[in-house]
C-alpha cells in the first residue's frame, strides 16, 4: 500500500470509498423498491398533471419506464452531484490539501517529480471515482433484476460511465487547480463554480430555446443528455474525457514552475 | 573540489518584502556548513531555494554541481531534506511513513531505519498524529538521513529534542560529515551549530553577514556570565580581565559581558570564593555588534 504514490493516495481513500459506496448502494436499491408504485400511477394516468416545462425537464414521460425512472431520479441530479462532490472534495484534498498542511514539501524533495506525483494522484482519484462507478452499476443492474425494472446491462453500463467521467473531470479540475495554484479552497470554489454552472446551463437550455443551442458546451448534458441510462453512447463522453485530460494537462508545467508553500 | 552548493545574487523576494537579497555562498564537499542567524533572517527562505521549492527572484544556485533551475528533479533526487517545519501524514505510523517515503525513493535498507529509531529512541508503530512535537521531528531527522544522500540539508534539525537526544543527533551529523557527505543546518543558536559545524554563515535580514569558521566566530562571540560571590564583588579586579567588556556588580552578584574565552576570567577568580556561576546563551545579535564593531 506504500510501494508508490499512487497506491498511497488510493489507500487514504479507502475508508472514504466504502462509505460513499455503500451510500450509492443503498441509494439505488432504496429508489428501485419506489419503482413499483411509481409504475402503478403511471397506469393510473396521475402525472399528466405537471406542468409541461417540468415534464419536459424530468422527461415524466420517460419515468414510464424502468430506466426512465433511474434516469429522472437519480442519474440527472444526485448521482451527478455525488460523483462530483467526491471528485472535487478529493481532488482539492490531495495536492493543495498536503501543501497547506506542510505535508507535501518533503515527498517533493525526492525523486518522484512533480509532474509524477501530479499524475499518480491523478490516477488514484480516477481509480476511486471507477471503483464508485463499479458499484453503481452493480447496483443498478441488481436493482434491475429484483425490481423486474428491464434495465439492460449495456444501458446501465453507459449510465454508470456518464458518472464516473463527470466526476473524474470536476475531480481533476479540482485537482488541477488545487496543483497549480497550492489552495485548496480555490479549487474547491473553482470546481464547484463550474459544477453550478454545467448544471445551471444544462436545466435553462432545456426550458429556454434561446439557450438551446449552448446547451451542448455543459457537462451535464455532456454525459447525462441523452439517457444516461439508455442505449446511445454519447459524443459528449468523449468531450467530458479530453477537458478532464487537459485540466490535468495544463496543471502540470504550473505546478513545475511555483512556489511550494509551508505550512 | 568543485562547491557543493554555489550560489551568486541567490534572492527570493515577496513582494516588497526581501526574504533574502544577493546570497553568494559557496559549500565545499565534505564539511557540515551551520546557517546562522535570529528567526526572520532569511535561513529558511535560503533552504528552501536550494532544495527547489522556491524559486528565486533573481539570481541562481547550482547544487552537486547541477543548476538549480534547469534540473530541480535532478538536485531533489539527490538531496536529504529537513523542513523547518516538519509534518508528515498523521494517520501514519512511522514506521509506514519512513516506508512508503523508502519506497518512492529506492534503496534504503530497512534495517538502517530501524537502527536509526534505535539510536533516536523512537517507536515506528505509533501514529505520527500521536506523536510529541520532538518524536515527530525525530521521524523527520530519519527520513533526511536513510537513504544516505551525499548532500543533507536540515532547518532548525534539532527543534524539540532533548538534550540527550540533540546529542544524538549531533553524533549523526558527524558520522555522515566523516562518511564524506556534506550537511548545512541552519540554527539560531549559536552553541548548537558551534558544536559540529566546520563553517558557518551568518544572516542577518535577508543579507549574508559573514561566513567564517567556527573558532574566529567563537573569539568574537560575546557571552554574559552572573557570578555570585560569599562576599564583596571584587569590581575593579573583574574589569581588569582581559575579554571582560563590561562589570556591573550589584552586592554580592556580578552581571559580565565577556568576549571570546573565558580561560582568563577562570584563572583570575581563582583567590576568590564564587557560590555560583550561570552562564547565559550568547547572543546572535550580540555576536554581530561585536562583529561590526570590530569591522569599524
Amino acid at each position: 500500500m506504500f510501494a508508490n504514490a499512487f497506491l498511497k493516495t488510493l489507500r487514504d481513500q479507502r475508508r472514504a470509498l466504502v462509505g460513499w459506496g455503500a451510500a450509492i448502494a443503498v441509494l439505488v436499491l432504496l429508489m428501485a423498491a419506489l419503482w413499483p408504485s411509481v409504475r402503478d400511477m403511471f397506469e393510473q394516468d396521475l402525472l399528466a398533471a405537471y406542468p409541461e416545462a417540468i415534464q419536459r425537464l424530468f422527461d415524466v414521460e420517460a419515468m414510464a419506464t424502468g430506466a426512465g425512472f433511474l434516469n429522472a431520479e437519480l442519474f440527472s441530479i444526485i448521482l451527478p452531484g455525488l460523483f462530483i462532490a467526491y471528485g472535487i472534495g478529493r481532488g482539492a484534498r490531495l495536492t493543495a490539501g498536503e501543501e497547506q498542511d506542510g505535508i507535501l514539501e518533503v515527498v517533493i524533495v525526492g525523486p518522484l517529480s512533480r509532474t509524477r506525483l501530479l499524475l499518480h494522484k491523478a490516477a488514484a482519484l480516477a481509480t476511486g471515482i471507477i471503483a464508485l462507478g463499479a458499484v453503481l452499476f452493480i447496483a443498478t443492474v441488481v436493482a434491475s433484476a429484483v425490481m423486474d425494472m428491464g434495465i439492460p446491462v449495456a444501458h446501465a453500463t453507459i449510465g454508470t460511465v456518464a458518472m464516473v467521467l463527470i466526476g473524474i473531470q470536476h475531480g481533476w479540475l479540482a485537482l488541477g487547480v488545487g496543483a497549480a495554484t497550492g489552495r485548496r479552497a480555490l479549487a474547491l470554489a473553482v470546481s464547484g463554480t463550474l459544477a453550478v454552472a454545467a448544471y445551471a446551463l444544462h436545466v435553462v437550455g432545456a426550458l429556454v430555446a434561446a439557450v438551446e443551442p449552448w446547451q451542448p458546451l455543459s457537462p451535464f448534458t455532456q454525459a447525462i443528455g441523452p439517457g444516461p441510462v439508455g442505449g446511445t453512447v454519447p459524443v459528449g463522453f468523449v468531450w467530458l474525457a479530453l477537458t478532464a485530460v487537459a485540466f490535468v494537462a495544463a496543471a502540470v508545467p504550473l505546478f513545475r514552475r511555483r512556489d511550494i508553500a509551508t505550512a | 573540489m568543485d562547491p557543493v552548493i554555489r550560489t551568486s545574487g541567490l534572492s527570493k523576494h515577496y513582494g516588497h518584502i526581501v526574504g533574502l537579497e544577493s546570497l553568494d555562498l559557496q559549500v565545499p564537499p565534505g564539511i557540515v556548513f551551520g546557517c546562522l542567524g535570529p528567526n526572520g533572517a532569511g535561513k529558511t527562505t535560503a533552504i528552501r531555494l536550494l532544495v527547489g521549492l522556491l524559486r528565486p527572484t533573481h539570481g541562481r544556485a547550482e547544487v552537486l554541481g547541477i543548476d538549480l533551475a534547469a534540473d530541480p528533479d535532478e538536485v531533489q533526487r539527490r538531496v536529504g531534506y529537513l523542513p523547518g517545519d516538519f509534518k508528515a501524514y498523521p494517520d501514519l505510523t512511522g514506521g509506514q511513513y519512513l516506508r512508503y517515503l523508502g519506497n518512492l525513493r529506492g534503496g534504503v535498507d530497512w534495517q538502517a531505519v530501524e537502527l536509526l529509531a534505535k539510536r533516536l529512541d523512537l517507536d515506528l508503530t505509533r501514529r505520527i498524529g500521536a506523536l510529541s512535537h520532538g518524536n515527530r521531528q525525530k521521524v523527520g531527522i530519519i527520513q533526511a538521513f536513510m537513504n544516505e544522500p551525499e548532500l543533507l540539508i536540515l532547518d532548525e534539525p534539532t527543534a524539540g529534542l532533548d538534550p540527550l537526544m540533540q546529542r544524538e543527533f549531533l553524533a549523526l551529523v558527524r558520522e555522515a560529515r566523516d562518511a564524506g557527505r556534506t550537511l548545512l543546518l541552519s540554527s539560531h543558536i549559536l552553541t548548537e551549530v558551534e558544536a559540529v559545524a566546520d563553517m558557518v554563515g551568518i544572516l542577518r535580514e535577508g543579507h549574508l553577514a559573514t561566513v567564517d569558521s567556527v573558532e574566529n566566530l567563537k573569539a568574537r562571540a560575546l557571552r554574559r556570565i552572573d557570578l555570585i560571590f560569599a562576599h564583596e564583588v571584587p569590581e575593579a579586579m573583574l574589569a581588569g580581565v582581559p575579554g571582560v567588556q563590561e562589570v556591573h556588580a550589584d552586592g554580592t552578584i556580578a552581571q559580565l559581558t565577556v568576549e571570546g574565552s573565558t580561560a582568563d576570567l577562570i584563572a583570575a577568580l581563582a583567590p576568590y570564593r564564587v557560590d555560583d556561576v550561570v552562564s547565559h546563551e550568547a547572543d546572535l545579535e550580540e555576536i554581530f555588534l561585536a562583529y561590526y564593531a570590530e569591522e569599524g
